[in-house]
């Protein structure tokens, strides 16, 4: 156990991870507080959803559309008529008429009404665009825009197609299970899941990895660093040492992970406020923040769609901290395995683009956890070409799990029987 | 009993060490070469550090690698280049190597403070080794190599950085540890195997030239090193004629202590060869080369 705890305590005593760490903290937060100019917007929705739910059914847009009208009703008696004696059926009519006067015609509480029933109105009009929206999509169609996008054919054409066809079948069984019809932040005009997911998480994620990679390239390589290595590995322990290095580097990355996702996301929920939208479906209409909509593999809600992203990013940092492992061991220099890793980064992403269009192999290249980590925003869902696959994440993971574990326990018995 | 067993050692296609054969048994033994000529190298394999190519090392009948963690733990070894942990103390920084050595906690921290007092840095066990002197480093890294008391202690140039003092406190020290234990030295400063080896082990040309001791070595010279004066005018010619060993100035002349094969000349005065002139003998196409 000594011998972990001095591993550990070369970790959390190098000043370069400790001010990497602080670095990065103070950065997500930045970026967090940089977007939160609308976080007040937002809490229209909490309020709306505290009253009729978040599930669009019948009942429930009867009961919106019963309060819509006396909040329109509300505006027209006590705030519009005994200013300018006239009647709106809208907000959006309201506006027409008053581009850039109300802040002079209206005193503060009742600019922030109108604001509001803007807001709610927009909510509330989105409800009637649902069924319109996803009758018109055709996941096949899709498919097919993704094969010429990527000039695919033959045998990666019909990959492409397969995928889809089964993303298809997913697709009736949301649109059955009405997945689509719950209320959440206008994609649209917020784009709250590409700012906590594309965003945010992968910031983090980048981070994270860097972190790690520093991490486990400092600890494999502090005796060799420090010329201490002649001592250290002709003692007992010797070079069964490497087992707790890696250990340890293990725990450090988990750490690591933990300490950026906490601050991030913890500040992340704290400005923005997600309280009653935690069960909605990721596959809301209402998330979608570009053309087309999200479509998870699976009947996700928000809470559990962030739960497995959390998962799947420790999954992430530990493979890796196998990869940093592998490298480092190999390159007995902290700093120049680091360069070594962002060079074979840049080649898993490059690389396999090369692969001819027609042949399966230019899926390989998606299965790597370099390329996993550039859309977390679309983790178990629809993604594309080359990842729409309904197990795509736990394969990659899978895989590579299996794949660096035999790399590292052939890396371990090299360095036993390695001169030094 | 410690014994290397017609051990090869390579880098590649650049043989370094061959057929070495060499038995240890407790005592000193001084491992003398110039520099490059594999002392580090057979140190190294000793330690378990490198693997030999050929040929095999056995503690007690047993191969030093299949014993493994059970060798290592006797084993105190002090490398030619000690690296150390800047922002430690000396106290944490051995604390840390006890660890590694596998000591009882509350042995070890009774085993420091011994140790540190044994090489004078008890005054210091708890200041950062950043504002150490060389010999204050090289004496924590005597005191690291003895912390788990070893059967075998291999020392891979212990006095270099130490002043006069400490390198005969260093060589007392180590005589006295050598009763019950193997000390393996390895040194290219003559004086300090002749003071405390038992044996002197030679290495040339990757093998073993010469294991015996003193006496037996510098027996490979007797009759044949002398000291003369010579006329200043003169020097460059006997230099030429004779291997000088050594000179100095004394009353207008030159005082050159030298070696002949040849018949003695009446102004020659016969002196006992020492290991230094038998290692300049031995090495002499070295010293040229490197000079």
């Amino acid at each position: 156990m000594d011998i972990k705890i001095n591993e550990f305590k070369k970790v959390i005593t190098s000043p370069v991870i400790i001010g990497l760490l602080v670095l990065f903290i103070i950065f997500n937060s930045i970026k967090i507080i940089e977007n939160s100019y609308f976080k007040d917007e937002l809490k229209v929705l909490n309020k709306i959803v505290d009253r009729f739910g978040y599930k669009i059914d019948d009942e429930m847009i009867n009961r919106f559309k019963e309060y819509y009208d006396e909040q329109i009703e509300e505006l027209n008696n006590k705030i519009v008529r005994e200013k300018n004696s006239k009647e709106y059926n809208s907000i959006s009519e309201f506006y027409a008429d008053h581009k850039y006067d109300i802040e002079e015609v209206y005193n503060k509480e009742e600019v922030e009404f109108i604001e509001e029933l803007g807001i709610m109105e927009a909510y509330y009009n989105m409800i009637w665009k649902i069924d319109d929206f996803y009758s018109s999509i055709d996941i096949m169609d899709r498919a097919e825009s993704e094969i010429l996008k990527y000039g695919l054919s033959g045998k990666a054409a019909n990959i492409v197609r397969k995928q889809y066809e089964a993303l298809n079948e997913r697709f009736h069984q949301l649109v059955n299970n009405n997945e689509h019809k719950n209320l959440f932040f206008i994609g649209k005009v917020y784009k709250m899941h590409s700012l906590l997911f594309r965003n945010i998480l992968k910031t983090i994620i980048f981070e994270i990895i860097i972190l790690v990679v520093l991490i486990t390239a400092y600890l494999v390589n502090y005796e060799f660093d420090n010329s201490t290595e002649y001592i250290v590995y002709s003692t007992k322990k010797g070079r069964d040492l490497i087992l707790d290095k890696l250990q340890i580097t293990m725990v450090s990355s988990i750490l690591a992970a933990t300490i950026i996702l906490l601050t991030g996301l913890g500040l992340y929920f704290i400005v923005f406020d997600y309280s009653g939208l935690w069960n909605v479906p990721i596959s809301s209409y209402y998330n979608r923040d570009y053309n087309f909509p999200y479509l998870s593999w699976w009947n996700m809600s928000f809470i559990q769609y962030l739960l497995f992203s959390i998962v799947l990013v420790y999954l992430i940092t530990l493979l890796f901290n196998g990869i940093a492992f592998i490298i480092a061991r190999a390159i007995k220099n902290t700093y120049f395995a680091f360069f070594v890793f962002a060079i074979i980064f840049g080649l898993f992403l490059t690389v396999p683009g090369m692969a001819p269009r027609d042949s399966i192999t230019i899926f390989i290249g998606g299965f790597t956890p370099f390329f996993l980590i550039i859309n977390p925003h679309m983790w178990f869902m629809e993604s594309g070409a080359f990842t729409t696959f309904k197990h795509y994440e736990l394969a990659t993971v899978g895989i590579w799990a299996l794949v660096l574990l035999a790399l590292g326990v052939l890396s371990i018995n090299k360095f036993k029987r390695q001169d030094i | 009993m410690l014994i290397v067993n017609n051990v090869s050692k390579s880098y590649g296609k650049f043989s370094v060490l061959e057929d070495i054969n060499i038995e240890f048994t407790n005592g000193v033994y001084g491992l003398l070469a110039p520099n490059g000529a594999g002392k580090t190298t057979l140190i190294k394999m000793l330690t378990t550090l490198l693997f030999p190519n050929e040929g095999q090392i056995l503690y007690n009948g047993t191969d030093i690698f299949s014993l493994g963690d059970e060798y290592r733990n006797i084993l105190g070894y002090l490398p030619q280049e000690f690296g150390y942990y800047k922002n430690y103390s000396p106290r944490k920084f051995l604390q840390y190597l006890s660890a590694l050595k596998g000591l009882d906690k509350n042995a070890a921290k009774k085993k420091i403070d011994e140790l540190l007092e044994l090489v004078g840095l008890e005054n210091v066990r708890d200041k950062k080794m950043k504002k150490f002197s060389g010999g204050m480093i090289q004496r924590v890294g005597i005191a690291q190599a003895m912390l788990n008391d070893p059967k075998i202690l291999i020392l891979d140039e212990p006095t270099a950085g130490l002043d006069p003092k400490e390198r005969v406190r260093f060589r007392n020290l180590l005589a006295e540890l050598a009763r019950d234990r193997i000390v393996i030295l390895s040194t290219h400063i003559v004086s300090d195997i002749e003071s405390i080896a038992n044996e002197v082990i030679m290495i040339k040309d990757k093998r073993i030239l010469y294991k015996d001791n003193l006496n037996n070595i510098c027996k490979i010279l007797e009759g044949k090193v002398y000291e003369t004066e010579v006329a200043f005018d003169q020097v460059s010619s006997f230099r030429n004629k004779y291997f000088s060993l050594s000179e100095r100035q004394e009353d207008n002349k030159m005082k050159i202590r030298f070696i002949s094969e040849s018949k003695s000349e009446d102004s020659w005065n016969s002196v006992n060869p020492s290991i230094e002139d038998v290692f300049l003998y031995v090495y002499k196409d070295e010293v040229i080369k490197e000079e």
